[in-house]
């Protein structure tokens, strides 16, 4: 290996499908278990690779604690069955923190430290809930009247900008229904079988009366949230959550959800030496702070930030993986810089196909790189907003 | 005590009152299992589950806790009826059909265990003809038990043995259903509706005949017959509607096919207006509509002269309303009679029929007066019986006029009144019991034993008192007697029980007398327990700005509850009711609760802008440790904290234990009556235990200003989600404060007295701010909390 100032490539994006939570397929999954599944996928995804000549694994998790705690990200290289040579990471970006460990991994090539570099994230939010186990805030947040959007939850940051953006409730239901409209049809059309890989959930429940253990297992090969049926009618009947005269309700926000994604990235020598094909390249990464009381509009200042960076057109851009942590923020963010529409989650987003925090940026830069191959599409962007008022954004390059 | 220890008991039959009877046998901690039909395809509980979620929805609650639901079993008759083999009682509830009754009857009564008690809940069919259908082994085990609809609120059950019914099987069930169900049982003689439906139903008919006979709106009506008359809110026509047009009619119709000799006959059929409704599939409220429909926010009511719904207004006439005022009932009866006002005509109209159906059914529907009164109040929720109205107005001259007008053809039936009524007497009911048409005699009490856990029984009007007990004093504020055994009863006196300084120095004396003379202290009094302090005088000191008075009461609050907690002899709060603000205060100081089934307790001072400053949340940031065991405790102080914060009140003793306000050691009775006989019992029990009062705790571990930010972070989202006002921020804060023992750092070590001075100093600081003075101006004005 030579040090040299080099590209990135992402050789293979694989992720599970995305369960709901806390009660859906996957909430007795656990998030290392989905973890160590997507690496073992990402490796055997690449023919010529193997595990032991991964230089390091770098894992996204918002809430990294109890069952996704301890440095997750060792725990799942250890329990897909890699070498102890491969050393892992976990790192907290919160909602970016998935597509932050793409970033990470690809400047770790860049800077010719290292030529095989996994970037992933997972989350189980049936097992570890939005803000974790144990809240415990700083007693200073309350001192200072600019520090009080710390405590806001995202529900009332999304009102804000509603507000702040005059996005009106029909227009949130529109785009919801709009949302569930795409991934079903992308789903029916089997848009997401080379990205997903599919997960064996074993059960083990106690029979009482024959007392004895009852073993179930059933394939998840389908994201659980998509609900064809969804209509701005029946999401217009939905109760505003977060404020007494709000418009922001369950059905125009992500869904809390479970998942796992991970994405193999190499250096041009390392894939001529194990004769892997690139998805796509690397062009860049950019976070950018906004005020926390509306965190949703973190990616109006990351996306024009990187394709500056880049030299790269918004115009140019094919896919845009927008996460639509609320349809308020994502409306903002579109109508403010004129994203096109149609090329702004093309197979749905989080709103049907969940958003599982730390998990959501590799998933979606699964779906990206496998979006643009197929669509024959050039410049791709995975995007998000970011609680306590952030915005990341990833931008690549398709290789056909 | 019962020697009939129900242990499982199946229902059969998951309608309305069956769910409802096995929701309230499941909240006693008896096992059901409730059995319907079997459903088509794969659930075949589908019917009985249904039923079960219904449950979750009726309001007021069936259920003592959320999961009282989950505890009863699900059964069909195609799968389960061996399921009976182990029940000690089984209520049959299904629909009043003979033939379907006798078919179930025939499926069922092989399953049965040889001690099963078996009982139907007809209303109305004769128990006798069911008991004949049953086969004969059973029938000594067979009787009637007619539960009122909302079965867990309703008073009434009544029971209706048959001749064949072993009376040991009624006298077993009966204290079964007083003890372990809080209920007040009635003997009814098999007779058509019984008791309490029979008069009660037939009072309903007398006010609609003369409704339309006066020219009076539904509306109008319902006016005058609820609390006017001190009846329950839904008087006449709200309750028909929440009954069910049609259960009315059926019941209606029973007393027409099976009553054909009565002389009120003519009068038992449904009127063609309710038929009418009952034709249009208007049903009352399970069908959303009925004698009243509810138009958006507006209450509308039938209008028969213009056939449709308009608004309803109906209000009691200026003239009626300072007639209805009058307290000597003699002369509001006699003014009721002499008006002319068409309100007033009606008034009288219905109390003379009912008096005089009444009088002339005694002897065939119910062993004595008392049976009649005690039913109707505890069946139809009325405050007096109608014999009981009729001789507090004056039985004499009340029985001249009703005499007057069968002559004169204006009552609803010409038969005369029997002989009885006019023999001279004053009443049905005196010290020597109460009279018996049918025997000539006069019935004293019931002699069960279950009736010696009731130290006061309920009273009908005219009888004998129960003695008062020795008076140890008695001032303005409470009174402090005993019977003799060493546990001394304090007992409030102001009105509604609230907590001013007259009550608080009164219970400081009972310590007092009790510490140096007694061997425990009973707090106890009908309901409310307590409905928190007296605000009123809180307000005028606080208007004159008289801090320091002010700031003394809340002191000598906090002296109070400390002695009820730390007192050398037991202390025993008797709840029932509300026990609400400092009330849930005192409750949670006592060294022990006995709670009645029926117990709303709460710290509730955030309606009137305040924080509790008894000592409760000094309680609750201890309770929070104790439950965590030396784990992280802030998961439940965050849970007590928005219970306090949303002024949450419990919906029954078992809610109050799960909200923390009761603690396991505290003990749950069901019928209210017996509440005085187990909280003394607790108490000398813990005397004789050798009774030591709690050490005060060396340390207190506090959640600190972490834990107060964590709390703030809750509230400053309901805030910014318009859920809660500024001043309600200002009062979450404040409360958050206390419970965390103040910004210090999380996990000090404070002790009570440093709380106690926490709670005092927010309450003061809250109670000198506009919005708490506006607040509690409020409710005293309104009776109801103002969000400001």
């Amino acid at each position: 290996m030579t040090r040299q100032i080099q590209d990135a490539y992402i050789v293979s994006a694989v992720r599970t499908p995305v369960g709901k939570a806390p009660r859906g397929m996957f909430r007795t999954v656990r998030p290392d278990d989905l973890l160590a599944h997507v690496l073992r996928g990402a490796v055997a995804a690449v023919p010529g690779l193997e595990a032991k000549e991964v230089g390091d694994v770098i894992v996204g998790c918002a809430m990294p604690e109890a069952e996704q705690g301890m440095n997750v990200a060792r725990i799942g290289v250890l329990l897909a069955g890699f070498p102890d040579s491969v050393p892992a990471m976990t790192i907290n970006r919160f909602c970016s923190s998935g597509v932050q460990a793409v970033a990470l991994a690809a400047d770790r090539i860049r800077t010719g430290d290292d030529d095989v570099v996994i970037a992933a994230g997972t989350e189980s939010m049936s097992m570890v809930p939005m803000m974790g186990n144990k809240i415990a805030m700083n007693g200073a947040v309350f001192a200072h009247d600019e520090n009080v959007a710390i405590a806001y939850g995202m529900g009332i940051t999304a009102e804000r900008v509603a507000a702040q953006w005059k996005v009106s409730r029909e227009a949130q239901d529109a785009f919801a229904a709009e949302s569930h409209r795409r991934a079903a049809a992308a789903i029916a059309a089997g848009h997401f079988r080379d990205e997903i890989l599919p997960y064996e959930i074993r059960g083990a429940v106690p029979d009482l009366a024959a007392g004895k253990v009852t073993h179930r297992t059933r394939v998840a090969d389908t994201d659980e949230g998509p609900r064809p049926d969804s209509s701005p009618e029946s999401l217009g009947k939905l109760r505003p959550a977060f404020a007494a005269r709000g418009s922001v309700t369950a059905g125009n926000s992500s869904q809390m959800s479970d998942g796992a994604g991970a994405l193999v990235l190499m250096s041009e020598a390392a894939m001529k030496r194990h004769g892997a094909k690139p998805l796509a390249r690397f062009l860049g990464f950019a976070v950018a702070g906004v005020p926390p009381e509306i965190m949703g509009i973190g990616p109006i200042h990351a996306i024009p930030k990187v394709l500056a960076q880049a030299g790269v057109k918004q115009a140019d851009l094919d896919w845009i993986e927008l996460n639509e942590a609320f349809a308020a923020q994502s409306l903002a963010v579109v109508n403010e810089l004129g994203l096109d529409p149609a090329r702004v989650n093309p197979q749905g987003g989080a709103i049907a196909l969940g958003h599982p925090l730390g998990a959501t940026g590799a998933i979606r830069a699964a779906t990206m790189a496998h979006g643009l191959r197929r669509t024959k599409g050039r410049y791709g962007m995975v995007t998000m907003c970011i609680g306590t008022g952030m915005g990341a954004a990833g931008l690549f390059e398709a290789m056909h | 005590m019962s020697r009939f220890p129900v242990r499982k008991a199946a229902v059969l039959g998951a309608g309305v009152m069956g769910a409802q009877i096995a929701a309230h046998l499941a909240n006693a901690g008896v096992q059901p299992v409730l059995f319907d039909l079997a459903a088509e395809g794969r659930d075949r509980n589908a019917i009985v589950r249904k039923a079960l979620e219904g449950l979750a929805k009726l309001e007021p609650s069936p259920l003592a806790t959320k999961d009282v639901a989950e505890r009863i079993v699900a059964a069909n008759y195609d799968e389960h009826l061996a399921l009976l083999g182990d029940c000690e009682l089984v209520v049959e509830a299904i629909s009043e059909r003979m033939d379907w009754k006798k078919s179930l009857f025939d499926k069922v009564a092989p399953h049965l265990s040889p001690r099963a008690v078996f009982a139907s809940n007809t209303s109305g069919l004769s128990i006798t003809e069911l008991s004949n259908v049953l086969p004969a082994a059973l029938r000594p085990r067979f009787c009637g038990i007619h539960f009122f609809n909302p079965p867990r609120y309703m008073r009434l059950v009544e029971l209706i043995p048959t001749a064949a019914t072993d009376p040991a099987v009624v006298d077993d069930l009966e204290a079964f259903l007083t003890t372990a169900l809080g209920k007040g049982v009635v003997r009814a003689r098999d007779t058509p509706n019984f008791v309490a439906n029979r008069v009660g139903v037939f009072s309903m008919l007398a006010t609609m005949h003369h409704t339309l006979a006066f020219g009076l709106g539904f509306d109008e009506v319902d006016a005058l017959t609820g609390p006017a008359i001190g009846r329950a809110k839904s008087a006449t026509y709200r309750t028909a509607d929440v009954v069910g047009l049609d259960t009315m009619a059926h019941v209606v119709k029973t007393m027409h096919d099976t009553l054909p000799a009565d002389p009120w006959h003519a009068h038992y059929r449904a009127p063609e207006w309710l038929a009418g409704l009952i034709a249009k599939g208007a049903l009352g409220q399970k069908t959303k509509a009925g004698i009243f429909v509810k138009k958006g926010k507006e209450i509308q009511v039938l209008d028969l002269a213009r056939q449709d719904y308009r608004p309803s207004a109906g209000a009691v006439a200026e003239e009626v309303q300072a007639i209805l005022q009058e307290r000597d009932p003699a002369a509001r009866f006699a003014k009721l009679r002499a008006s002319s006002h068409p309100q007033a005509r009606f008034l009288w109209a219905i109390f003379r029929d009912l008096f005089h159906y009444c009088a002339v059914h005694l002897a065939e529907i119910a062993h004595c007066a008392r049976d009649v009164d005690l039913a109707i109040r505890w069946g139809f929720g009325w405050q007096m019986g109608p014999f009981e109205i009729w001789q507090a107005a004056g039985w004499r001259e009340v029985a001249g006029w009703i005499a007057e007008d069968i002559a004169a053809g204006r009552a609803m039936a010409a038969v005369p009144l029997p002989g009885w009524v006019t023999d001279g007497r004053q009443g049905v009911h005196g010290a020597e019991g109460s009279f018996s048409a049918a025997d000539d005699t006069m019935h004293s009490r019931s002699t069960l034993p279950v009736y010696r856990r009731q130290r006061f029984p309920e009273l009908v009007l005219g009888e004998k008192p129960a003695p008062r007990g020795t008076t140890v004093f008695e001032d303005e504020g409470v009174r402090m007697w005993h019977d003799g055994d060493g546990v001394a009863v304090v007992s409030f006196r102001s009105k509604m029980h609230s907590l001013g300084t007259e009550v608080l120095e009164g219970l400081n004396r009972a310590l007092d007398e009790a510490e140096a003379g007694f061997d425990a202290l009973v707090i106890w009094h009908e309901a409310p327990f307590a409905v928190g302090a007296n605000l009123k005088a809180a307000l005028e000191s606080l208007q004159a700005g008289r801090l320091a008075e002010f700031e003394a009461m809340v002191a000598l609050f906090q002296r109070t509850s400390q002695r009820l907690k730390y007192s050398p002899v037991p202390t025993v709060a008797a709840v029932e009711g509300m026990a609400l603000g400092g009330g849930c205060e005192f409750a949670m100081h006592a060294q022990r609760v006995v709670a009645a089934f029926e117990s709303y307790l709460g710290l509730v001072e955030v309606g009137v802008g305040l924080l509790p400053a008894g000592g409760g949340l000094k309680e609750l940031a201890q309770r929070a440790n104790a439950w965590a065991k030396g784990g992280d405790a802030f998961p439940e102080l965050g849970r007590l904290f928005r219970q306090v914060a949303m002024a949450d009140v419990s919906r029954s003793a078992a809610h109050a234990r799960e909200l923390g306000y009761l603690r396991p050691a505290d003990v749950v009775v069901f019928h209210p009556a017996e509440l005085l006989h187990v909280a003394r019992g607790q108490a000398r029990a813990m005397a004789d235990a050798g009774h030591r009062p709690p050490l005060a705790p060396p340390r207190i571990p506090v959640a600190g200003s972490t834990g107060i930010a964590t709390l703030k972070m809750m509230l400053v989202n309901m805030r910014e989600g318009g859920f809660i006002s500024e001043h309600d921020y200002e009062i979450g804060s404040r409360i958050a404060t206390v419970i965390c023992g103040g910004e210090v750092e999380p996990g000090s070590a404070v002790d009570e007295q440093w709380l106690l001075d926490l709670e005092r100093h927010h309450f003061v600081e809250l109670a000198k701010t506009a919005k708490t003075q506006e607040r509690i101006a409020h409710m005293l004005k309104t009776g109801k909390p103002l969000r400001n």
